[in-house]
């Protein structure tokens, strides 16, 4: 139990940045980049699924955004279909999700790599075709709830009708998911997923149940995609196809590995690359596609000189500076020693 | 549409001299006094959709070209007009933040020309929360014209679809339509729906082909329009993938196997060039704003603040006329209103709330905007014919003959403007 409870120095600044964004961020921001940091912590909480899912397991998903349009649907057309309270909306929005992406994983059982990942592009195109065939439900009847016309009015959290408030709940929740990745790391399925990373016949020979920990992997990275999903439907009221292609959740892979899929900053980083930087080139003027360039240049640089993608090299340059003090100061070093 | 050249600007210039009056040689705007206006500016907001699958920008430019001539004419009242466009990019989530930047993060006392397919869904809501109005020049959505705050000078495609089908029927014999429109849900089916409505509460039939914006397929839908047993295909579309179905349907030859109509985003000088010789004479467009030749003060007034104030590259099309319209209107209202309310936010509203009777040659019928949960002033048009470089004229203004005007039409009876 100690073990579980046990805080980090990384799990103390994640805490600590969590703290800083629910209290300081609302009082800041404007309502331009409050939206902005809504969107950024809704991808950062269905980033936190792929990284973990690459991190942990070695596994590549590639459907990420598409899952989160599959808990953005759910929550729409809960919605529009029932006066239900937003948190019963998102419970569900996550555990339809969370099926979702068992159902995903049963072809993936079988699958590493690359296979692995064009069988998730698939699924992720698929999503695709529907999102925009079907669209997504607006208040209208039947199964797929969509209206021509006017989209019904979307009902967000009673705690949180305001911007400030639903930025607020939407860190919660986020907080919360990394937790739940964390927690899960600590105990028996995290020590299930090492084994499976180095070797899925090690981690059978050892007794681990390697179909269970691989689907629960996928069911928690469900989850969070389809909170996350949840999540920017209540922050927009409506969504649109064009969010939940597949090539987002390539990009959306993609950063996870330049920012650091071990790591909750690294997350961060991803999703600050993700929906912020774009927004600040929007806001000075320039042509947002230039981010496209920028992601390029970040994943040249994480695979070329840093596995551990950006917030890797943060730690890394963290614990040098903290170390030099005390190792290799003037007043300590040797008189003899060579300057 | 962006990439039209300066050709469209010539041709513009020659098909209003060639209508025999001359050019106006000065723009007229605002209080017309030929000094610069300074002092602290009057913040004025506009969000326009340019990205893949169109550019709805026309308007935002116009505006801003009459804006800037307001500004170069003693402004409102000796202060300038600061006009702050930020681009939706066809993406709900950028609609939103660049409404927070307009409407929450600035002081804006409105919203002028906005033009979008997205944003209107995604921010009516923050308008009426708000209370800010937002006069529009380019909508395309229901949203925009069944909303609290959002008065758009453009039809939209719903009515500009009746205007098209209901001449088709009247003059070209089309007893089954099939509409190409976009899939979403309120903006290409429910446009299309209402046309193929028309047409089946006077006796004939319809149909529709979607064409998914993410990802346009023209030559699918154009083919399942094609096998719906139709007489006469609808082009509900952007103006670029219009002239790609027209493109594809001329390497089948389908010309004259169907009537070819389409909404106003076909009204546009540079289209004539565009479609080519094969469909000189056959494409039957509905213009929601006054055609060219019509060439009354305030479309001479229009090209002359476009030609002075514009980029040579911004589109002289129906949309650039609507945000013309818009700017003016909104312009005419500031300077009647109290210099010491301008920068008042709610008064703006209740004064744009107040706009009736307005008029311009540029519009079949006044404008106005009532205090209503919805708006839509301008519901007639009129009807051309693409012909080599330009249009002609098949039908001059008329009103749309629908059950879905009938609450404007009791609105407009009780502001007395019937």
């Amino acid at each position: 139990m100690t073990r579980l409870l046990r805080v980090t120095p990384s799990g103390a600044a994640g805490l600590a940045f969590a703290a800083f964004a629910f209290l300081a961020i609302p009082l800041l921001a404007g309502k331009l980049w409050l939206s902005v940091f809504t969107s950024t912590a809704c991808f950062a909480m269905a980033c936190s699924g792929v990284a973990f899912m690459y991190a942990r397991l070695g596994m590549v998903s590639l459907t990420q955004v598409g899952l989160m349009g599959v808990g953005g649907w759910v929550m729409l057309r809960l919605n529009h279909a029932y006066a239900l309270p937003f948190e019963i909306n998102l419970i569900v929005a996550g555990l339809v999700t969370m099926v979702f992406g068992w159902l995903l994983a049963l072809p993936a059982l079988r699958l590493r790599g690359l296979y692995l990942a064009l069988v998730t592009l698939m699924a992720a195109g698929g999503l695709e075709i529907i999102f925009a065939t079907f669209q997504f439900p607006n208040g209208g009847e039947g199964f797929w709830g969509v209206k021509t016309g006017s989209a019904g009015a979307f009902r967000r959290p009673a705690l949180a009708q305001s911007a400030e408030a639903y930025f607020r709940y939407t860190v919660a929740l986020v907080t919360a998911g990394f937790l739940l990745i964390e927690f899960h790391r600590r105990l028996k399925p995290g020590r299930a997923w090492a084994l499976i990373r180095r070797s899925e016949a090690a981690a059978m020979s050892a007794g681990v149940n390697v179909t269970l920990y691989k689907t629960w992997a996928f069911g928690i990275a469900g989850l969070l995609a389809g909170v996350s999903g949840a999540m920017l439907a209540g922050s927009l009221g409506l969504l649109d196809d064009a969010t939940f292609r597949a090539s987002e959740s390539i990009m959306l892979f993609a950063l996870a590995v330049v920012g650091g899929a071990r790591y909750w900053l690294g997350v961060v980083i991803a999703a600050t690359l993700y929906r912020i930087l774009p927004a600040l080139l929007n806001n000075w003027g320039v042509d947002a596609d230039l981010s496209f360039v920028i992601f390029g240049a970040g994943l040249l640089h994480a695979v070329i000189t840093a596995p551990d993608g950006i917030a890797g090299q943060l730690g890394d340059l963290l614990r040098r500076v903290v170390r030099r003090p005390s190792k290799d100061t003037p007043e300590d070093r040797p008189k003899d020693a060579p300057a | 549409m962006k990439l039209k050249t300066a050709l469209s600007a010539a041709i513009t210039l020659a098909g209003v001299t060639a209508g025999g009056q001359a050019l106006a040689a000065d723009p007229m705007c605002g209080a017309n006094t030929g000094e610069a206006a300074s002092g602290d500016p009057i913040l004025v907001g506009g969000i326009h959709g340019n990205a893949a699958p169109g550019d709805f920008s026309a308007a935002t430019d116009a505006a801003k070209a009459y804006f800037d001539c307001v500004n170069a004419n003693g402004g409102i009242n000796g202060r300038p007009i600061e006009y702050i466009i930020e681009n939706d990019q066809w993406n709900p989530e950028l609609a939103a933040q660049a409404a927070a930047k307009l409407v929450n993060d600035t002081d804006t006392v409105a919203l002028v020309a906005n033009g979008s397919f997205i944003e209107m869904a995604v921010n009516a809501g923050t308008y009426a929360e708000a209370d800010i109005m937002v006069m529009a020049s380019a909508c395309a959505i229901s949203e925009c014209f069944e909303s609290s705050n959002i008065v758009s000078t453009n039809q939209g495609p719903l009515p500009s679809n009746l205007g098209a089908v209901m001449y088709a029927r009247e003059e070209l014999g089309a007893e089954n339509i099939a509409c190409i429109g976009l899939n979403i849900p309120n903006n290409g089916i429910w446009s299309c729906e209402a046309a193929i409505n028309y047409m089946e509460e006077n006796g004939g039939t319809g149909s529709m082909a979607l064409i998914n914006p993410g990802a346009p397929d023209v030559n699918s839908a154009l083919l399942e329009a094609v096998s719906s047993g139709a007489d006469t295909i609808l082009i509900n579309q952007p103006a670029g993938l219009a002239l790609a179905i027209l493109k594809a349907a001329e390497e089948q030859d389908l010309r004259d196997a169907f009537n070819w109509i389409a909404p106003t985003p076909l009204y546009d000088l540079s289209i004539p060039d565009q479609v080519g010789e094969y469909w000189h004479g056959d494409v039957y467009v509905n213009a929601e704003l006054a055609p060219f030749q019509v060439n009354g003060p305030d479309a001479q007034n229009w090209i002359a603040v476009m030609d002075a104030y514009a980029r040579p590259e911004d589109p002289r099309d129906t949309f650039a006329q609507a945000g013309y319209l818009s700017a003016k209107f909104f312009t005419e209202m500031m300077l009647e209103m109290d210099p010491a309310d301008v920068d008042d936010r709610a008064k703006v509203a209740d004064a744009i709330r107040a706009i009736k009777g307005k008029t311009s040659d540029l519009m079949c019928g006044p404008y106005y905007v009532g205090d209503a949960d919805f708006h839509m002033p301008n519901h007639a048009g009129y009807m051309v014919k693409i012909i080599e470089g330009g249009y002609e004229i098949v039908r001059d203004c008329y009103e749309y003959d629908s059950s879905y005007f009938d609450p404007h039409l009791k609105l407009e009876a009780e502001m007395g403007l019937q």
